[in-house]
């Protein structure tokens, strides 16, 4: 089955993601090297790039983190080739030093940074907002509102990109990346570039000579020659547009999916006559003239974006600049309180503060009293559904015996973590016990624990743990325990090795044997990496539970720097595990004790698998088949060997 | 006690965070929430059933001993120092294979042997002890397995949990050695406070308590130890009556420890313990108290026999020629009595420190007529 | 293609379940059925982190011309297909309103507090009887339970896009299924799966469907 990414078809309509739309945009522009690290919501370009490396003739990687991508594509545009890098929000923060010094030594091939943004969180642990680096650093953004512009704006990236002979960064954001439209199909091209790196010309030649920042000052002044020809670009870009009446009676202003909100909403209260949007998809530099032109139809202008406000400064500042000409504008916002700085902004959102604004009050969502019977009658009967480790998940065992050891220890350990599946382990019920205690950024579990490692002289005692996932530790841990080993930091680093980059969809990483485009690769084994820095390492399986368990336990009592130990099992999820159950596991209602004391529902009540239920009427367990992965270890914890398990078939 | 709740939080508030716990065991091995590890008991999960065995089985939680006395022991025996009394003996083994790696006579790896052999029991439950002091309770089918297995731990062995063990499992005759507080622990359950799996207890077929003043902390020792000698090269300990003393023997000679320094390590359990002769026991056995040199009498034991079923055992070891006799001197019950009595009353000074009123006992009966007898 | 007429326009359907039902698989599948059908199709979706035991939904936007924000406004649901019972639930809480129809799965996923113990989950009676009061049109499908009989319980999802299909109300026939299918998935699976489908349209055909199914093209 060939992918429709590669369809040759001009004209063609098809539903596509928005990443995959990204992902077409940039196979339209005649990309050559892509790549990224996996991060939600940003995976999918990567990946729909993977399927069609082959016939596209792309080469396409998913690297160890998210700088080194980014050095790897700016290599293809330096030897002359369109390049793509993918990342989601915080990535760009790991990238940054490189990006900094990319935007000042400039580009040769196009080169675009998609960026992909989590407001809300939905599947982060921050939300933080990257389009601040476009005017940090000085470089182009570009913000896509629909699925159509998805591609259209990527594909014309790369022409931006080259024409000011620097990286441009375009900005997605979860309900584009992972949502879906229609998308028309434009042409793709049938000559790829070919790779060469010219480096004998002068040295300050943009396309022979080095790359390179210096002179600093001048190089500077290049590139911010750089964005005032992107900005002239800007004010005939096709993708900065408004739509409204000549003389809106309130304009609003916005960017990416909130776009779609906003022309939502105008529907809703049906102010179609009254109403304007300029919408931004050529976002930074703002070009001022166009601004302009369109601050001057009206005087109430309400500001939609999603997270900060970046846009509602930036239009204000140019604004107060042209107010003795224009007039002074009233600017509804973030900053007057019509909309939260923090989370998703939502039709309904718009609804309520663009209908403030305009004195409407009569729009009614969902009737009153169909709302009041509804919350009368049904949020009684939706209990909460909590995150927790998927049935079969490796990390409910590690965590487990990770809790158990750590009481029985009986020092007051405790858990920093890391990103990854198991960070859910910080929530309780999920499946963590309770022992994870710090969560940021990835890697900076072993950090933070080579630092507590090292407060014995203050006084501490606890023992000190961290785990990390096999993916992570590639990505940031080997610096930080090269730090921990070098200083003699007296700390246990667990590597939860499941075998993939599971949170974001199994994803290839450098510890396995095939690469992101299915071909055979050297896998980089982490036990060996851990053996060159000097690190004792052992390797066991967290459904050997009891082994396990006293490993942790021998560990936790050699008191002697840094050790590791690698808890090997594949995740739940993987292609391969997801397929076969291994075990058949039901339960003996004779021999199950239920809630007697002996028990006390040990499975259900603390171990928490979500393949076995209690069944509130027998007062007995039950395995839920549909659910139960089959990976058999509740058998081993229940104390009165009610969970059998056999050799599944 | 909230809410009448007799479980594992009460268990935690009145005994664990007390530090009252023994290290028995008796609460190990019954659920999954209790385990031990090293010498202390750790929980695990938390349990929330209102009434639970561990609680219930604790040595440590509020106990009648009035109410055991009279259920356990023939009330013509009793006397209020060392319980009941059917006899009193000096025995030694008369294997001498035996008596080399016993303790003292080896008396009760002779008793356990015999019972073993006789069919009175066919699992015996005895202390094993593991490198680094880190004991624990072994269930053993064969004589000699026992006779493997001599010489007391002074750190305790959470022998009860292995108790609880083996009797889920296909054991139908059990002989336990205890030391007090398991010899109590397996008295609670003998009269089955709680009515869950109560066919197990009925297994207990003989128990033979070990004396004992006293025993360590692992944490606390392994640091003295390490200062004066190499763990390593540790055979054996003893403490001397009268003497105040630690012995440890090691390859190297025997290194004395003041009770001074003895003091710190002793398991802060100890301090507010009641029994020195283990009193519910069918046999308890101890160190002689002969005049004469130590290095010579202590190759005898003192045993109390207390039941009838302790009774024919040592019966048929004397028939049998298993064990020798000794006539024992006029005073050398008096001065148990006495050493019964000191640490009685020591405990109850050190249980009204703890619980800050001399009323409050804690797991004792301030209306008990031992505990009045000594109040005066 | 012609430009199909919709009941109501932009028509919005909820589909929604617990991670890992195959949710996205379905709102995809489905909405891939429209755009086959000329409509303009868009769907908003959350995947990542909730795919681990939480809540999911996708939102379909349908619309003969124009393309809507990918997050329903409250209230505004015409149709929810639930994968799970609570869910269902959950989503009229805040899509809902007197017309909507909702197709149930009745299969219960236990969240894990209720497995714990904290929380309680309602019976299936009551669910019944909170669904109707807050809906025109309930059917309730034991999708997962004929997916096993299928062999395969994560066809509940398909099941349930047929159902959709049984109601009438879209513009969507078994030869569209196909079509769609057979874009994204291996031909070997199209039997089971077209079963399945036919298995959710005859399900709520039994319950009395809304309007007769159209008829696939000869
Ligand atoms: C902690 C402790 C303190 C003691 N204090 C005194 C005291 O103050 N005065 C006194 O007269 N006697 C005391 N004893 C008893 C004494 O040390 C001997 O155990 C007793 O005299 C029996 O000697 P034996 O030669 O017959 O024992 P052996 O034939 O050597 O048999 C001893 C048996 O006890 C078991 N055992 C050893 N340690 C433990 C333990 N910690 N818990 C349960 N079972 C165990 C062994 O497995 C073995 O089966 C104490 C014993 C212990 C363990
Ligand atoms: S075997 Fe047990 S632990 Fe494993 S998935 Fe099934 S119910 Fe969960
Ligand atoms: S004294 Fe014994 S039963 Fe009580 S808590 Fe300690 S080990 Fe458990």
């Amino acid at each position: 089955m060939m992918s429709k990414l590669i369809a040759q078809k001009e004209g063609v309509e098809y539903l596509l993601m928005g990443n995959e739309a990204i992902s077409r945009g940039a196979l339209e522009a005649g990309v050559s090297v892509a790549c990224g690290y996996p991060g939600t919501p940003s995976s999918e370009i990567i990946e729909s790039l993977c399927r069609v490396a082959k016939e596209g003739n792309l080469y396409v990687e998913w690297s160890a983190n998210e700088k080194v991508s980014m050095e790897v594509a700016a290599a293809a545009s330096f030897a002359g080739m369109r390049s793509l890098c993918t990342m989601k929000q915080n990535g760009v923060h790991v990238a940054s030093d490189f990006l900094l010094h990319l935007a000042a030594s400039g580009i040769r091939g196009g080169m675009i940074l998609v960026f992909c943004e989590d407001p809300g969180a939905l599947s982060s642990v921050n939300e933080v907002e990257s389009r601040y680096f476009a005017p940090m650093i000085e470089i182009p953004l570009l913000e896509p509102a629909n699925f159509q512009e998805a591609k259209d704006m990527t594909r014309w990236a790369f022409e931006l990109s080259e024409e000011i002979k620097n990286i441009v960064m375009v900005r997605s954001v979860t309900r584009l990346s992972h949502g879906s439209g229609n998308v028309i199909f434009g042409k793709l091209p049938n000559t790829k570039r070919q790779a060469e790196f010219r480096c004998d010309g002068p040295i300050l030649d943009p396309d022979t000579g080095l790359v390179f920042s210096a002179p600093v000052v001048y190089k500077h002044q290049l590139q911010q020659e750089k964005i005032k020809r992107a900005e002239e670009i800007f004010e005939r870009s096709p993708f900065n547009t408004y739509e409204g009446p000549e003389k809106p009676g309130v304009l609003l202003i916005t960017s990416s999916i909130c776009y779609l909100y906003c022309r939502e909403a105008i529907s809703l209260l049906g102010v179609e006559d009254r109403v304007g949007v300029l919408k931004f998809g050529a976002t930074w530099p703002l070009p001022p003239s166009f601004l302009k032109r369109h601050l001057s139809l009206t005087d109430k202008i309400l500001m939609v974006e999603e997270v900060r406000p970046f846009l509602e400064e930036r239009v204000k500042i140019l604004a107060a600049g042209m107010a003795p000409e224009m007039g002074i504008k009233t600017f509804y916002g973030k900053e007057t309180g019509h909309f939260p700085s923090v989370g998703e902004l939502n039709p309904d959102l718009v609804v309520s503060a663009l209908g403030k604004i305009m004195g409407i009050n009569s729009y009614v969502g969902m009737p009153a009293d169909y709302e009041k019977k509804a919350q009368a009658l049904a949020s009684t009967k939706t209990p909460q559904r909590d995150l927790t480790f998927c049935p079969g998940c490796p990390h409910r065992a590690s965590f487990w015996l990770i809790h158990n050891a750590l009481q029985m220890d009986g020092r007051r350990g405790f858990v920093c973590g890391d990103i990854g599946c198991y960070s859910m382990a910080i929530l309780s019920p999920a499946g963590g016990f309770g022992v994870m205690k710090t969560l940021h950024s990835m890697g900076s579990g072993t950090g933070i624990a080579g630092g507590f490692g090292k407060f014995g002289q203050f006084g501490m005692e606890q023992p000190v743990l961290t785990v990390c996932g096999d993916s992570t530790f590639y990505h940031a841990v080997i610096p930080a325990l090269i730090n921990a080993v070098h200083h003699r930091a007296n700390m246990i680093l667990i590597v939860l090795d499941n075998g993939g980059t599971a949170m974001t969809g199994f994803q290839s990483h450098p510890g396995l044997t095939v690469n992101a485009m299915g071909e055979e690769a050297p896998a980089v084994d982490i036990a060996r990496i851990c053996e060159a820095i000097g690190v004792k390492v052992e390797i066991r399986d967290p459904f050997d539970l009891e082994e396990t368990r006293e490993t942790i336990n021998r560990l936790l009592e050699d008191e002697e720097g840094v050790r590791v130990l690698i808890l090997r099992q594949i995740c739940g999820l993987s292609p391969e595990k997801k397929a076969a159950k291994r075990y058949e596991v039901r339960i003996d209602e004779a021999l199950c004790l239920g809630e007697n004391c002996g028990c006390n529902r040990l499975c259900t009540r603390i171990f928490r698998c979500p393949g076995i239920n209690w069944d509130r009427q027998k007062k007995k367990a039950r395995i839920d088949e549909v659910i139960c992965a089959g990976c058999g270890v509740c058998s081993s914890i229940c104390p009165a060997g009610a969970i059998k398990r056999e050799e599944a078939a | 006690m909230e809410d009448g709740g007799m479980g594992q939080r009460e268990l935690q508030r009145e005994v664990i965070d007390t530090h009252l716990c023994t290290g028995c065991g008796a609460c190990v091995g019954l659920c999954p929430y209790q385990t031990s590890y090293h010498d202390r008991i750790i929980l695990l999960h938390p349990c929330d059933i209102k009434v639970g065995r561990c609680y219930m089985f604790c040595p440590r939680t509020p106990t009648n001993l009035e109410t055991m006395r009279k259920s356990l022991c023939e009330e013509k025996d009793l006397t209020p120092e060392i319980g009941a009394v059917k006899g009193f003996y000096l025995t030694r083994a008369t294997d001498e294979q035996i008596r080399k790696d016993a303790q003292h006579g080896g008396s009760v790896t002779t008793l356990m042997t015999l019972a073993l052999r006789e069919g009175i029991i066919d699992t015996a439950i005895i202390a094993e002890g593991k490198e680094n002091f880190l004991h624990r309770g072994v269930a053993v089918n064969d004589p000699a397995e026992v006779k493997k297995r001599g010489k007391s731990k002074f750190i305790v062995s959470p022998t009860v949990a292995e108790f609880n063990r083996a009797a889920k499992g296909e054991a139908k005759k059990i002989g336990v050695v205890a030391t007090p507080c398991q010899v109590l622990a397996l008295a609670k359950m003998r009269l089955k406070p709680v009515p869950v799996d109560e066919g197990n207890i009925d297994k207990l077929k003989l128990v033979i308590g070990l004396f004992c003043g006293w025993a360590l902390s692992w944490r606390g020792f392994m640091e003295l130890l390490r200062k004066k000698t190499g763990l390593d090269a540790v055979v054996g300990m003893d403490i001397p009556p009268r003497r105040h003393t630690l012995e440890v023997y090691t390859k190297d000679g025997t290194i004395e420890f003041s009770m001074e320094e003895v003091n710190s390590c002793i398991r802060e359990a100890c301090h507010y313990c009641f029994d020195t002769t283990a009193e519910f026991a069918d046999i308890s056995v101890g160190s002689a108290r002969l005049p004469g040199r130590w290095e010579e009498t202590r190759i005898w034991n003192q045993v109390i026999v207390r039941t009838q079923r302790g009774d024919d055992l040592v019966q048929l070891a004397r028939a049998g020629g298993l064990l020798e006799f000794r006539e024992a001197p006029g005073e050398a019950l008096d001065e148990l009595k006495k050493s019964a009595m000191e640490k009685k009353r020591t405990a109850l000074k050190s249980i009204a420190a703890r619980s800050g009123s001399s009323p409050d006992l804690l797991y004792l009966d301030r209306f008990d007529p031992v505990v009045r007898m000594l109040q005066g | 293609m012609e430009k199909q007429q919709l009941s109501k326009d932009p028509y919005n359907i909820v589909i929604t379940g617990v991670g890992g039902q195959g949710n996205v698989m379905a709102s995809r599948l489905l909405g891939n059925m429209l755009v086959r059908k000329g409509c303009q199709v868009t769907i908003g979706e959350t995947f990542g982190a909730s795919q681990r035991g939480g809540s999911v939904m996708s939102h379909l936007r349908v619309s003969a011309g124009s393309v809507w924000s990918p997050q329903i406004p409250k209230g505004r649901a015409d149709i929810i297909a639930a994968l799970e019972p609570v869910e269902a639930l959950r989503v009229l809480m805040r899509y809902g309103n007197p017309e909507v129809m909702v197709l149930t799965n009745t299969r219960p996923l236990y969240p894990v507090a209720v497995i714990g113990g904290e929380l309680d989950y309602p019976s299936p009676e009551e669910i019944g009887t909170t669904i109707r009061e807050l809906s025109a049109h309930a059917w309730f499908i034991a999708a997962t339970d004929e997916a096993i009989k299928l062999g395969n319980p994560i066809l509940g999802n398909i099941v349930m896009i047929g159902a959709i299909a049984g109601t009438g109300e879209l513009p969507i026939s078994r030869e569209d299924f196909r079509e769609a299918f057979l874009n994204s998935m291996p031909a070997t699976k199209l039997d089971v799966n077209l079963r399945a489908f036919d298995l959710g349209v005859e399900k709520v055909k039994q319950a009395g469907g809304l309007k007769p199914v159209p008829a696939p093209p000869k």
